[in-house]
Protein backbone atom coordinates (compact mmCIF):
# COMPACT_ATOMS: atom_id res chain seq x y z
CA UNK A 1 0.00 0.00 0.00
CA UNK A 2 1.59 3.20 -1.03
CA UNK A 3 2.34 5.90 2.14
CA UNK A 4 -0.21 8.36 2.14
CA UNK A 5 1.27 11.75 2.34
CA UNK A 6 1.60 13.43 5.79
CA UNK A 7 1.38 16.97 5.18
CA UNK A 8 -2.03 18.21 3.62
CA UNK A 9 -3.41 17.34 0.13
CA UNK A 10 -2.77 19.11 -3.11
CA UNK A 11 -4.69 19.26 -6.09
CA UNK A 12 -2.06 18.76 -8.40
CA UNK A 13 -2.17 15.24 -6.84
CA UNK A 14 -5.55 14.67 -8.02
CA UNK A 15 -4.70 15.52 -11.16
CA UNK A 16 -1.78 14.01 -12.19
CA UNK A 17 -1.68 10.50 -10.39
CA UNK A 18 1.09 8.76 -9.06
CA UNK A 19 2.54 8.25 -12.56
CA UNK A 20 2.78 11.79 -14.30
CA UNK A 21 4.52 12.80 -17.25
CA UNK A 22 7.56 13.29 -17.11
CA UNK A 23 7.68 16.58 -18.57
CA UNK A 24 6.03 18.85 -15.89
CA UNK A 25 3.20 20.25 -17.52
CA UNK A 26 2.88 22.81 -14.87
CA UNK A 27 3.84 25.91 -16.75
CA UNK A 28 0.76 25.51 -19.06
CA UNK A 29 -1.60 26.90 -16.37
CA UNK A 30 0.94 29.90 -15.79
CA UNK A 31 1.30 30.30 -19.95
CA UNK A 32 -2.67 30.88 -20.52
CA UNK A 33 -2.33 33.49 -17.38
CA UNK A 34 0.08 35.52 -18.76
CA UNK A 35 -2.16 35.11 -22.13
CA UNK A 36 -4.84 36.49 -19.97
CA UNK A 37 -3.20 39.20 -18.32
CA UNK A 38 -1.72 40.34 -21.91
CA UNK A 39 -5.30 40.49 -22.97
CA UNK A 40 -6.79 42.21 -20.19
CA UNK A 41 -3.84 44.85 -20.92
CA UNK A 42 -4.15 45.16 -24.29
CA UNK A 43 -8.08 44.94 -24.27
CA UNK A 44 -8.86 48.63 -25.57
CA UNK A 45 -6.20 48.45 -28.29
CA UNK A 46 -7.32 44.46 -29.65
CA UNK A 47 -11.47 45.18 -28.96
CA UNK A 48 -13.66 45.56 -32.19
CA UNK A 49 -15.63 48.11 -30.61
CA UNK A 50 -16.35 50.66 -27.72
CA UNK A 51 -17.31 48.45 -24.67
CA UNK A 52 -19.86 51.09 -23.96
CA UNK A 53 -21.02 52.46 -27.55
CA UNK A 54 -24.69 50.75 -27.98
CA UNK A 55 -26.30 49.54 -31.32
CA UNK A 56 -30.04 49.50 -30.35
CA UNK A 57 -31.21 47.99 -34.05
CA UNK A 58 -28.74 45.57 -33.42
CA UNK A 59 -30.04 44.07 -29.95
CA UNK A 60 -29.02 40.80 -27.89
CA UNK A 61 -27.91 39.61 -31.20
CA UNK A 62 -26.03 36.07 -32.11
CA UNK A 63 -22.64 35.44 -32.24
CA UNK A 64 -21.74 36.46 -35.77
CA UNK A 65 -18.99 37.03 -37.76
CA UNK A 66 -17.95 40.96 -36.90
CA UNK A 67 -19.80 40.44 -33.56
CA UNK A 68 -17.53 37.31 -32.50
CA UNK A 69 -19.44 36.71 -29.22
CA UNK A 70 -22.98 38.55 -30.58
CA UNK A 71 -24.73 41.76 -28.46
CA UNK A 72 -26.47 42.21 -25.35
CA UNK A 73 -29.74 43.51 -24.21
CA UNK A 74 -28.33 46.92 -25.50
CA UNK A 75 -26.91 46.25 -28.55
CA UNK A 76 -23.11 46.26 -26.90
CA UNK A 77 -20.27 44.42 -28.17
CA UNK A 78 -19.97 41.39 -25.89
CA UNK A 79 -16.62 40.32 -26.78
CA UNK A 80 -15.27 44.03 -26.27
CA UNK A 81 -17.09 43.96 -22.85
CA UNK A 82 -15.69 41.27 -21.64
CA UNK A 83 -12.18 42.27 -22.50
CA UNK A 84 -13.12 45.62 -20.80
CA UNK A 85 -14.00 43.69 -17.49
CA UNK A 86 -11.31 41.08 -17.72
CA UNK A 87 -8.95 44.53 -16.91
CA UNK A 88 -10.94 45.63 -14.16
CA UNK A 89 -11.02 41.72 -12.66
CA UNK A 90 -7.36 41.29 -13.67
CA UNK A 91 -6.84 44.97 -11.68
CA UNK A 92 -9.01 44.39 -8.84
CA UNK A 93 -8.26 41.11 -7.76
CA UNK A 94 -4.53 41.51 -7.93
CA UNK A 95 -4.54 44.97 -6.31
CA UNK A 96 -6.97 43.64 -3.03
CA UNK A 97 -4.70 40.33 -2.79
CA UNK A 98 -1.63 42.54 -2.94
CA UNK A 99 -3.17 44.65 0.05
CA UNK A 100 -4.72 41.69 2.13
CA UNK A 101 -1.04 40.27 2.12
CA UNK A 102 0.49 43.87 2.85
CA UNK A 103 -2.30 45.01 5.40
CA UNK A 104 -2.42 41.45 6.95
CA UNK A 105 1.65 40.76 7.43
CA UNK A 106 2.12 44.08 8.84
CA UNK A 107 -0.47 44.34 11.39
CA UNK A 108 0.02 40.85 11.96
CA UNK A 109 4.08 41.01 12.23
CA UNK A 110 3.74 44.18 14.32
CA UNK A 111 1.79 42.93 16.73
CA UNK A 112 4.19 39.58 17.15
CA UNK A 113 6.89 42.13 17.07
CA UNK A 114 5.72 44.69 20.01
CA UNK A 115 5.03 41.57 22.73
CA UNK A 116 2.22 39.33 23.93
CA UNK A 117 -0.13 42.15 24.89
CA UNK A 118 -0.37 43.70 21.71
CA UNK A 119 -0.55 40.44 19.75
CA UNK A 120 -3.15 38.95 21.57
CA UNK A 121 -5.25 42.51 21.76
CA UNK A 122 -4.84 42.38 17.85
CA UNK A 123 -5.52 38.78 16.84
CA UNK A 124 -8.48 39.14 19.13
CA UNK A 125 -10.15 41.32 16.98
CA UNK A 126 -8.90 39.58 13.75
CA UNK A 127 -10.59 36.21 15.33
CA UNK A 128 -13.85 37.99 15.58
CA UNK A 129 -13.61 39.82 12.24
CA UNK A 130 -12.85 36.07 10.98
CA UNK A 131 -16.04 34.48 12.73
CA UNK A 132 -18.20 37.57 10.30
CA UNK A 133 -19.12 35.72 6.84
CA UNK A 134 -16.49 37.35 4.41
CA UNK A 135 -19.19 37.95 1.82
CA UNK A 136 -21.39 40.49 4.39
CA UNK A 137 -18.25 41.83 5.27
CA UNK A 138 -17.21 42.56 1.61
CA UNK A 139 -20.75 43.84 1.48
CA UNK A 140 -20.44 46.17 4.18
CA UNK A 141 -17.12 47.40 3.31
CA UNK A 142 -18.29 48.25 -0.16
CA UNK A 143 -21.25 50.22 0.72
CA UNK A 144 -19.01 52.19 3.23
CA UNK A 145 -16.36 52.88 0.90
CA UNK A 146 -18.43 53.36 -2.04
CA UNK A 147 -18.46 52.30 -5.56
CA UNK A 148 -15.63 52.43 -8.29
CA UNK A 149 -11.85 50.54 -8.42
CA UNK A 150 -10.53 51.92 -5.58
CA UNK A 151 -13.05 51.17 -3.20
CA UNK A 152 -13.67 47.77 -4.38
CA UNK A 153 -9.93 46.56 -4.18
CA UNK A 154 -9.78 48.36 -0.52
CA UNK A 155 -13.03 46.65 0.48
CA UNK A 156 -12.05 43.02 -0.87
CA UNK A 157 -8.34 43.54 -0.05
CA UNK A 158 -9.18 44.50 3.76
CA UNK A 159 -11.75 41.42 3.96
CA UNK A 160 -9.44 39.03 3.49
CA UNK A 161 -6.38 40.67 5.05
CA UNK A 162 -7.27 38.49 8.50
CA UNK A 163 -6.28 35.42 6.99
CA UNK A 164 -2.70 37.26 6.07
CA UNK A 165 -2.42 37.88 9.78
CA UNK A 166 -2.91 34.59 11.19
CA UNK A 167 -0.84 32.44 8.11
CA UNK A 168 2.03 34.94 8.97
CA UNK A 169 1.43 34.35 13.11
CA UNK A 170 1.25 30.52 12.01
CA UNK A 171 4.51 30.62 10.31
CA UNK A 172 6.11 33.28 12.70
CA UNK A 173 5.19 30.65 15.44
CA UNK A 174 6.47 27.33 13.78
CA UNK A 175 10.05 29.67 12.66
CA UNK A 176 10.22 30.64 16.45
CA UNK A 177 10.27 27.21 18.06
CA UNK A 178 12.13 25.89 15.05
CA UNK A 179 15.75 24.29 15.99
CA UNK A 180 17.63 26.24 13.96
CA UNK A 181 16.71 29.18 15.67
CA UNK A 182 17.27 28.14 18.86
CA UNK A 183 20.56 27.52 17.87
CA UNK A 184 21.20 30.82 16.32
CA UNK A 185 19.72 32.22 19.58
CA UNK A 186 22.13 30.35 21.91
CA UNK A 187 24.77 30.76 19.67
CA UNK A 188 24.41 34.69 20.37
CA UNK A 189 22.81 36.26 16.89
CA UNK A 190 21.72 39.49 16.92
CA UNK A 191 17.57 39.13 17.30
CA UNK A 192 17.41 41.43 14.27
CA UNK A 193 19.44 38.75 12.09
CA UNK A 194 17.69 36.33 13.24
CA UNK A 195 14.44 37.93 12.00
CA UNK A 196 15.88 39.14 8.65
CA UNK A 197 17.85 35.98 7.70
CA UNK A 198 15.78 33.40 9.54
CA UNK A 199 12.24 34.04 9.61
CA UNK A 200 11.10 36.70 7.17
CA UNK A 201 12.16 34.46 4.20
CA UNK A 202 9.72 31.75 5.82
CA UNK A 203 6.98 33.84 6.70
CA UNK A 204 7.28 35.17 3.09
CA UNK A 205 6.76 31.69 1.39
CA UNK A 206 3.70 30.95 3.69
CA UNK A 207 2.28 34.46 2.85
CA UNK A 208 2.81 33.60 -1.04
CA UNK A 209 1.60 30.85 -0.82
CA UNK A 210 -1.81 32.13 0.61
CA UNK A 211 -2.10 34.83 -1.91
CA UNK A 212 -1.63 32.15 -4.37
CA UNK A 213 -5.04 30.30 -2.40
CA UNK A 214 -6.81 33.75 -2.09
CA UNK A 215 -6.02 35.33 -5.44
CA UNK A 216 -9.00 32.94 -7.61
CA UNK A 217 -11.20 34.11 -4.42
CA UNK A 218 -10.60 37.91 -5.06
CA UNK A 219 -11.67 37.02 -8.40
CA UNK A 220 -14.71 35.73 -7.99
CA UNK A 221 -15.71 38.39 -4.59
CA UNK A 222 -15.31 40.71 -7.02
CA UNK A 223 -17.61 39.36 -9.83
CA UNK A 224 -19.89 38.78 -6.99
CA UNK A 225 -19.83 42.39 -5.58
CA UNK A 226 -20.22 43.66 -8.64
CA UNK A 227 -23.26 40.91 -9.60
CA UNK A 228 -25.18 42.45 -6.77
CA UNK A 229 -24.36 45.86 -8.28
CA UNK A 230 -21.86 46.82 -5.93
CA UNK A 231 -19.00 47.09 -7.39
CA UNK A 232 -17.15 49.53 -9.76
CA UNK A 233 -19.07 52.33 -11.15
CA UNK A 234 -22.84 51.26 -13.37
CA UNK A 235 -21.38 52.11 -16.16
CA UNK A 236 -17.98 50.06 -16.13
CA UNK A 237 -18.08 46.90 -17.84
CA UNK A 238 -17.66 44.00 -15.35
CA UNK A 239 -18.38 40.25 -15.67
CA UNK A 240 -20.33 40.55 -12.46
CA UNK A 241 -22.72 43.05 -13.83
CA UNK A 242 -22.50 41.61 -17.43
CA UNK A 243 -24.58 38.51 -15.60
CA UNK A 244 -26.83 40.41 -13.85
CA UNK A 245 -27.54 42.53 -17.25
CA UNK A 246 -27.71 39.37 -19.43
CA UNK A 247 -29.72 37.17 -16.97
CA UNK A 248 -33.78 38.82 -18.00
CA UNK A 249 -32.87 38.19 -21.18
CA UNK A 250 -30.71 35.33 -21.46
CA UNK A 251 -33.70 33.09 -23.44
CA UNK A 252 -33.13 35.54 -25.94
CA UNK A 253 -29.46 35.84 -25.51
CA UNK A 254 -27.78 33.30 -23.71
CA UNK A 255 -24.42 34.04 -25.37
CA UNK A 256 -24.45 37.48 -23.39
CA UNK A 257 -24.54 35.47 -19.60
CA UNK A 258 -22.21 32.31 -21.20
CA UNK A 259 -19.92 34.44 -22.40
CA UNK A 260 -18.55 36.26 -18.98
CA UNK A 261 -19.65 32.88 -16.64
CA UNK A 262 -17.22 30.56 -18.77
CA UNK A 263 -14.48 33.51 -18.25
CA UNK A 264 -14.86 33.83 -15.14
CA UNK A 265 -14.77 29.85 -14.57
CA UNK A 266 -11.86 29.77 -17.11
CA UNK A 267 -9.84 32.38 -14.91
CA UNK A 268 -10.61 30.91 -12.08
CA UNK A 269 -9.68 27.52 -12.51
CA UNK A 270 -6.13 28.31 -14.12
CA UNK A 271 -5.72 30.42 -11.10
CA UNK A 272 -6.16 27.43 -9.17
CA UNK A 273 -4.18 25.57 -11.26
CA UNK A 274 -1.16 27.77 -11.15
CA UNK A 275 -1.18 28.55 -7.42
CA UNK A 276 -1.32 25.12 -6.80
CA UNK A 277 1.92 24.64 -8.66
CA UNK A 278 3.49 27.97 -6.85
CA UNK A 279 2.38 26.20 -3.46
CA UNK A 280 4.42 23.00 -4.52
CA UNK A 281 7.37 24.71 -5.39
CA UNK A 282 7.45 27.08 -2.24
CA UNK A 283 6.45 24.13 -0.05
CA UNK A 284 10.17 22.91 1.27
CA UNK A 285 9.12 19.65 2.84
CA UNK A 286 7.61 18.68 -1.24
CA UNK A 287 10.56 20.24 -2.88
CA UNK A 288 12.46 18.00 -5.50
CA UNK A 289 9.53 15.35 -4.92
CA UNK A 290 8.14 15.62 -8.18
CA UNK B 1 -17.31 20.06 32.39
CA UNK B 2 -14.59 20.73 29.57
CA UNK B 3 -17.33 21.98 27.48
CA UNK B 4 -17.79 24.89 29.93
CA UNK B 5 -15.03 26.73 28.78
CA UNK B 6 -15.27 26.96 25.15
CA UNK B 7 -19.11 27.74 25.19
CA UNK B 8 -18.39 30.44 28.00
CA UNK B 9 -15.74 32.13 25.37
CA UNK B 10 -17.40 31.26 22.08
CA UNK B 11 -20.64 33.55 23.86
CA UNK B 12 -17.97 36.21 24.79
CA UNK B 13 -17.01 35.83 21.04
CA UNK B 14 -20.78 36.44 20.02
CA UNK B 15 -21.46 39.43 22.15
CA UNK B 16 -18.19 41.21 20.96
CA UNK B 17 -19.62 40.63 17.56
CA UNK B 18 -22.38 42.51 18.21
CA UNK B 19 -20.47 45.40 19.37
CA UNK B 20 -18.11 45.01 16.17
CA UNK B 21 -21.50 45.00 13.86
CA UNK B 22 -23.01 47.75 15.63
CA UNK B 23 -19.81 50.28 15.28
CA UNK B 24 -19.03 48.91 11.47
CA UNK B 25 -22.51 50.08 10.02
CA UNK B 26 -22.78 53.28 12.26
CA UNK B 27 -19.51 53.90 10.23
CA UNK B 28 -21.14 53.42 7.36
CA UNK B 29 -22.34 57.07 5.77
CA UNK B 30 -25.80 57.35 5.12
CA UNK B 31 -28.56 55.88 7.10
CA UNK B 32 -32.32 54.51 6.37
CA UNK B 33 -33.47 57.84 6.81
CA UNK B 34 -31.89 59.47 3.77
CA UNK B 35 -32.26 56.14 1.36
CA UNK B 36 -35.92 56.53 2.01
CA UNK B 37 -35.27 60.33 1.46
CA UNK B 38 -33.98 59.48 -1.77
CA UNK B 39 -37.41 57.21 -2.60
CA UNK B 40 -39.87 58.99 -1.26
CA UNK B 41 -39.17 62.52 -1.64
CA UNK B 42 -38.90 63.65 1.42
CA UNK B 43 -37.92 67.19 2.90
CA UNK B 44 -35.30 68.01 4.94
CA UNK B 45 -37.74 68.42 8.19
CA UNK B 46 -39.68 65.43 7.39
CA UNK B 47 -36.16 63.62 7.47
CA UNK B 48 -35.59 65.16 10.75
CA UNK B 49 -38.80 64.19 11.97
CA UNK B 50 -38.32 60.23 11.33
CA UNK B 51 -34.82 60.01 12.49
CA UNK B 52 -36.38 61.14 16.02
CA UNK B 53 -39.25 58.89 15.30
CA UNK B 54 -36.83 56.18 14.31
CA UNK B 55 -34.62 57.15 17.08
CA UNK B 56 -31.34 57.81 15.41
CA UNK B 57 -31.04 60.76 16.89
CA UNK B 58 -29.48 59.44 19.95
CA UNK B 59 -25.81 59.05 20.39
CA UNK B 60 -24.47 55.53 19.80
CA UNK B 61 -24.04 54.78 23.25
CA UNK B 62 -27.71 54.95 23.73
CA UNK B 63 -28.74 53.22 20.61
CA UNK B 64 -26.39 50.52 21.49
CA UNK B 65 -28.12 49.94 24.43
CA UNK B 66 -31.45 49.94 23.37
CA UNK B 67 -30.59 46.97 21.15
CA UNK B 68 -28.71 44.86 23.90
CA UNK B 69 -31.23 45.77 26.14
CA UNK B 70 -34.43 44.85 24.14
CA UNK B 71 -32.80 42.05 22.58
CA UNK B 72 -32.16 40.76 26.54
CA UNK B 73 -35.31 40.67 27.17
CA UNK B 74 -36.24 38.98 23.73
CA UNK B 75 -37.29 42.04 21.82
CA UNK B 76 -35.23 42.88 18.86
CA UNK B 77 -37.23 45.79 18.15
CA UNK B 78 -38.69 47.43 14.55
CA UNK B 79 -37.18 47.29 11.20
CA UNK B 80 -36.06 50.88 10.47
CA UNK B 81 -37.38 50.51 7.03
CA UNK B 82 -40.58 48.00 7.10
CA UNK B 83 -41.75 49.47 10.37
CA UNK B 84 -42.03 45.28 10.89
CA UNK B 85 -40.92 43.71 14.21
CA UNK B 86 -37.20 42.28 13.10
CA UNK B 87 -37.72 38.87 14.85
CA UNK B 88 -40.62 38.15 12.82
CA UNK B 89 -38.77 38.90 9.46
CA UNK B 90 -36.29 36.89 11.08
CA UNK B 91 -38.41 33.96 12.09
CA UNK B 92 -40.04 33.89 8.41
CA UNK B 93 -36.33 34.21 6.61
CA UNK B 94 -34.43 31.98 9.03
CA UNK B 95 -36.27 28.31 7.96
CA UNK B 96 -35.92 28.83 4.67
CA UNK B 97 -31.60 29.41 5.23
CA UNK B 98 -31.83 26.74 8.03
CA UNK B 99 -33.43 24.11 5.36
CA UNK B 100 -30.87 25.11 2.63
CA UNK B 101 -27.63 24.71 4.99
CA UNK B 102 -29.17 21.59 6.22
CA UNK B 103 -30.06 19.53 2.68
CA UNK B 104 -26.56 20.99 1.47
CA UNK B 105 -24.75 20.06 4.57
CA UNK B 106 -26.73 16.50 4.42
CA UNK B 107 -25.73 16.14 0.58
CA UNK B 108 -22.32 17.27 1.41
CA UNK B 109 -21.50 14.80 4.30
CA UNK B 110 -23.70 11.76 2.19
CA UNK B 111 -21.91 12.25 -0.77
CA UNK B 112 -18.20 13.00 0.64
CA UNK B 113 -17.95 10.38 3.24
CA UNK B 114 -19.51 7.47 1.53
CA UNK B 115 -17.25 8.24 -1.58
CA UNK B 116 -14.21 8.54 0.26
CA UNK B 117 -15.32 5.31 2.57
CA UNK B 118 -15.89 3.00 -0.70
CA UNK B 119 -12.53 4.66 -3.00
CA UNK B 120 -10.69 2.86 0.53
CA UNK B 121 -12.55 -0.03 0.36
CA UNK B 122 -11.78 -0.60 -3.12
CA UNK B 123 -8.82 1.03 -4.06
CA UNK B 124 -8.67 -0.72 -7.76
CA UNK B 125 -11.94 0.95 -8.92
CA UNK B 126 -13.30 4.57 -10.85
CA UNK B 127 -14.00 5.31 -6.82
CA UNK B 128 -10.32 6.57 -6.04
CA UNK B 129 -11.03 8.99 -9.33
CA UNK B 130 -13.79 10.13 -8.29
CA UNK B 131 -12.75 11.37 -5.17
CA UNK B 132 -10.23 13.64 -7.27
CA UNK B 133 -13.16 14.64 -9.02
CA UNK B 134 -14.28 15.94 -6.21
CA UNK B 135 -11.35 17.62 -5.24
CA UNK B 136 -10.53 19.63 -8.10
CA UNK B 137 -14.38 20.57 -8.68
CA UNK B 138 -14.84 22.32 -5.18
CA UNK B 139 -11.25 23.74 -5.26
CA UNK B 140 -11.10 25.33 -8.49
CA UNK B 141 -14.62 26.01 -9.54
CA UNK B 142 -16.58 28.84 -7.08
CA UNK B 143 -20.30 28.29 -6.12
CA UNK B 144 -20.90 31.57 -7.78
CA UNK B 145 -20.28 29.86 -10.98
CA UNK B 146 -21.84 26.47 -10.79
CA UNK B 147 -24.97 28.23 -9.77
CA UNK B 148 -25.11 30.23 -12.82
CA UNK B 149 -23.93 27.59 -14.80
CA UNK B 150 -26.72 25.55 -13.44
CA UNK B 151 -29.57 27.83 -13.91
CA UNK B 152 -28.22 28.39 -18.05
CA UNK B 153 -28.12 24.58 -18.62
CA UNK B 154 -31.03 23.17 -15.96
CA UNK B 155 -33.38 26.31 -16.30
CA UNK B 156 -33.09 28.01 -19.94
CA UNK B 157 -31.92 24.79 -22.25
CA UNK B 158 -33.63 22.14 -20.66
CA UNK B 159 -36.65 24.08 -18.72
CA UNK B 160 -36.39 21.45 -15.59
CA UNK B 161 -36.42 23.89 -12.78
CA UNK B 162 -37.63 27.19 -12.85
CA UNK B 163 -34.46 29.99 -12.43
CA UNK B 164 -35.96 31.33 -9.13
CA UNK B 165 -37.69 30.16 -5.88
CA UNK B 166 -36.35 26.72 -5.94
CA UNK B 167 -33.76 24.73 -3.65
CA UNK B 168 -33.11 21.82 -5.26
CA UNK B 169 -29.78 23.22 -7.54
CA UNK B 170 -28.48 25.33 -4.78
CA UNK B 171 -28.36 22.38 -2.14
CA UNK B 172 -26.75 20.60 -5.31
CA UNK B 173 -24.17 23.18 -5.55
CA UNK B 174 -23.13 23.44 -2.31
CA UNK B 175 -23.59 19.56 -1.22
CA UNK B 176 -21.31 18.87 -4.00
CA UNK B 177 -18.72 21.60 -2.82
CA UNK B 178 -19.14 20.00 0.71
CA UNK B 179 -18.66 16.60 -0.45
CA UNK B 180 -15.31 17.86 -2.52
CA UNK B 181 -13.86 19.72 0.46
CA UNK B 182 -14.46 16.44 2.52
CA UNK B 183 -13.79 13.73 0.20
CA UNK B 184 -9.78 14.06 -0.47
CA UNK B 185 -9.12 14.49 3.49
CA UNK B 186 -11.25 11.93 4.30
CA UNK B 187 -9.82 9.84 1.74
CA UNK B 188 -6.18 10.25 3.38
CA UNK B 189 -6.72 9.41 6.51
CA UNK B 190 -8.92 6.06 5.49
CA UNK B 191 -6.03 5.05 3.48
CA UNK B 192 -4.08 5.92 6.54
CA UNK B 193 -5.91 3.71 9.09
CA UNK B 194 -6.22 0.64 6.69
CA UNK B 195 -2.37 0.50 6.92
CA UNK B 196 -2.21 0.06 10.33
CA UNK B 197 -1.96 -2.67 12.72
CA UNK B 198 -5.05 -3.07 14.42
CA UNK B 199 -7.05 -3.03 10.83
CA UNK B 200 -4.80 -5.76 9.75
CA UNK B 201 -6.26 -7.74 12.58
CA UNK B 202 -9.53 -7.40 12.00
CA UNK B 203 -8.69 -8.90 8.18
CA UNK B 204 -7.24 -11.34 9.80
CA UNK B 205 -10.21 -12.03 11.87
CA UNK B 206 -12.47 -12.45 9.18
CA UNK B 207 -14.24 -9.34 8.55
CA UNK B 208 -15.08 -8.28 4.66
CA UNK B 209 -13.98 -4.84 3.59
CA UNK B 210 -17.13 -3.09 3.95
CA UNK B 211 -17.37 -3.65 7.64
CA UNK B 212 -13.95 -2.65 8.47
CA UNK B 213 -14.14 0.44 6.99
CA UNK B 214 -17.64 1.10 8.86
CA UNK B 215 -16.91 -0.42 11.92
CA UNK B 216 -12.95 0.49 12.62
CA UNK B 217 -11.86 2.71 10.14
CA UNK B 218 -14.83 5.70 9.76
CA UNK B 219 -15.01 6.08 13.93
CA UNK B 220 -11.12 6.51 13.98
CA UNK B 221 -10.99 9.53 10.77
CA UNK B 222 -13.79 11.47 12.57
CA UNK B 223 -10.50 13.77 13.41
CA UNK B 224 -10.59 14.86 10.00
CA UNK B 225 -14.68 15.57 9.58
CA UNK B 226 -14.49 17.66 12.87
CA UNK B 227 -10.64 19.19 11.08
CA UNK B 228 -12.08 20.79 8.06
CA UNK B 229 -15.62 21.50 9.81
CA UNK B 230 -14.96 24.89 10.24
CA UNK B 231 -13.75 25.22 6.89
CA UNK B 232 -16.97 24.22 5.76
CA UNK B 233 -18.80 25.83 7.80
CA UNK B 234 -17.47 29.27 6.86
CA UNK B 235 -17.87 28.19 3.52
CA UNK B 236 -21.11 27.39 3.58
CA UNK B 237 -22.49 30.40 5.37
CA UNK B 238 -20.81 32.76 2.47
CA UNK B 239 -22.43 30.36 -0.02
CA UNK B 240 -26.01 30.33 1.07
CA UNK B 241 -25.98 33.97 0.94
CA UNK B 242 -24.58 33.74 -2.74
CA UNK B 243 -26.90 30.93 -3.42
CA UNK B 244 -30.39 32.80 -1.75
CA UNK B 245 -29.29 35.99 -3.92
CA UNK B 246 -28.75 34.53 -6.99
CA UNK B 247 -31.74 31.84 -6.80
CA UNK B 248 -34.37 34.69 -5.25
CA UNK B 249 -34.73 32.78 -2.17
CA UNK B 250 -35.89 34.77 0.88
CA UNK B 251 -33.55 33.82 4.00
CA UNK B 252 -31.50 35.33 5.71
CA UNK B 253 -28.64 36.18 3.22
CA UNK B 254 -31.15 37.86 1.15
CA UNK B 255 -32.84 39.80 4.17
CA UNK B 256 -28.98 40.67 5.02
CA UNK B 257 -28.62 41.93 1.75
CA UNK B 258 -31.38 44.08 1.59
CA UNK B 259 -30.90 45.61 4.85
CA UNK B 260 -27.49 46.51 3.67
CA UNK B 261 -28.48 48.30 0.68
CA UNK B 262 -31.74 49.62 2.97
CA UNK B 263 -29.40 50.78 5.48
CA UNK B 264 -31.74 49.16 7.47
CA UNK B 265 -29.46 48.27 10.80
CA UNK B 266 -32.09 46.62 13.42
CA UNK B 267 -32.63 44.47 10.79
CA UNK B 268 -28.87 43.53 9.71
CA UNK B 269 -27.41 44.11 13.48
CA UNK B 270 -29.23 41.18 14.69
CA UNK B 271 -28.96 38.67 11.14
CA UNK B 272 -25.39 38.97 11.43
CA UNK B 273 -25.43 38.40 15.39
CA UNK B 274 -27.46 35.32 14.42
CA UNK B 275 -25.09 34.55 11.86
CA UNK B 276 -22.06 34.66 14.59
CA UNK B 277 -24.39 32.06 16.68
CA UNK B 278 -24.93 29.67 14.32
CA UNK B 279 -21.14 29.06 13.45
CA UNK B 280 -20.19 28.77 16.38
CA UNK B 281 -22.89 26.44 17.80
CA UNK B 282 -22.38 24.44 14.58
CA UNK B 283 -18.31 24.76 15.61
CA UNK B 284 -19.74 23.35 18.97
CA UNK B 285 -21.61 20.60 17.42
CA UNK B 286 -19.00 19.46 15.55
CA UNK B 287 -16.46 19.32 18.31
CA UNK B 288 -19.48 17.29 20.56
CA UNK B 289 -19.91 15.12 17.58
CA UNK B 290 -15.85 14.43 17.16
CA UNK B 291 -16.11 13.25 21.32
CA UNK B 292 -18.56 10.78 20.84
CA UNK B 293 -17.29 9.15 17.21
CA UNK B 294 -13.95 8.74 18.35
CA UNK B 295 -13.25 6.51 20.74
CA UNK B 296 -9.67 7.99 21.61
CA UNK B 297 -11.06 11.88 22.90
CA UNK B 298 -14.05 10.42 24.70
Amino acid sequence: MPEAPLSGWRLADSLDGPASAPVSPWRVPLLLLGAVALLALLGPLIAPQDPLWQDLAARNVSPRPGAWLGTDNLGRDVLSRLLAGARITVLVASGATALALAVGAALGLTALAAGALPASLVFGVIDLIRALPSVLLGLALMVALGTGVGPVTIAIGLSFAPTFAVVARQAWLRERAAAYVEAAVASGTHPAVILRRHIAPNVAGALITQAAIILPRAVTTESVLSFLGLGVSPETPTWGRMIAAGLPFVERAPHAVLAPVIALSVLTLLLALAGDRIRAAADPLRMGTR
Amino acid sequence: MRLAAPVLRQLLTAGAIGVLVFLLMRVIPGDVVDVLGIEGDLTEAEQQALRIELGLDAGWGTQFLRWVGGALAGDLGLSLRYNRPVAEMIGYALPHTLTLAALALGLGLALGVSVAAVAAARPSGVWPGLVQVLNVWSIALPTFCVGLAGILVFSIWLGWLPVRGQILMPVLVLGIDIAGQIAKPLHEELKEILATPFIRSARAKGLGPGAIVLRHVLPNAAGVLSAVSGLILAGLVSGALTMEVLFGLPGLGSLAFQAIAGRDWTVLQSVVVLFALGVIVANLLADLAHRLADPRVR
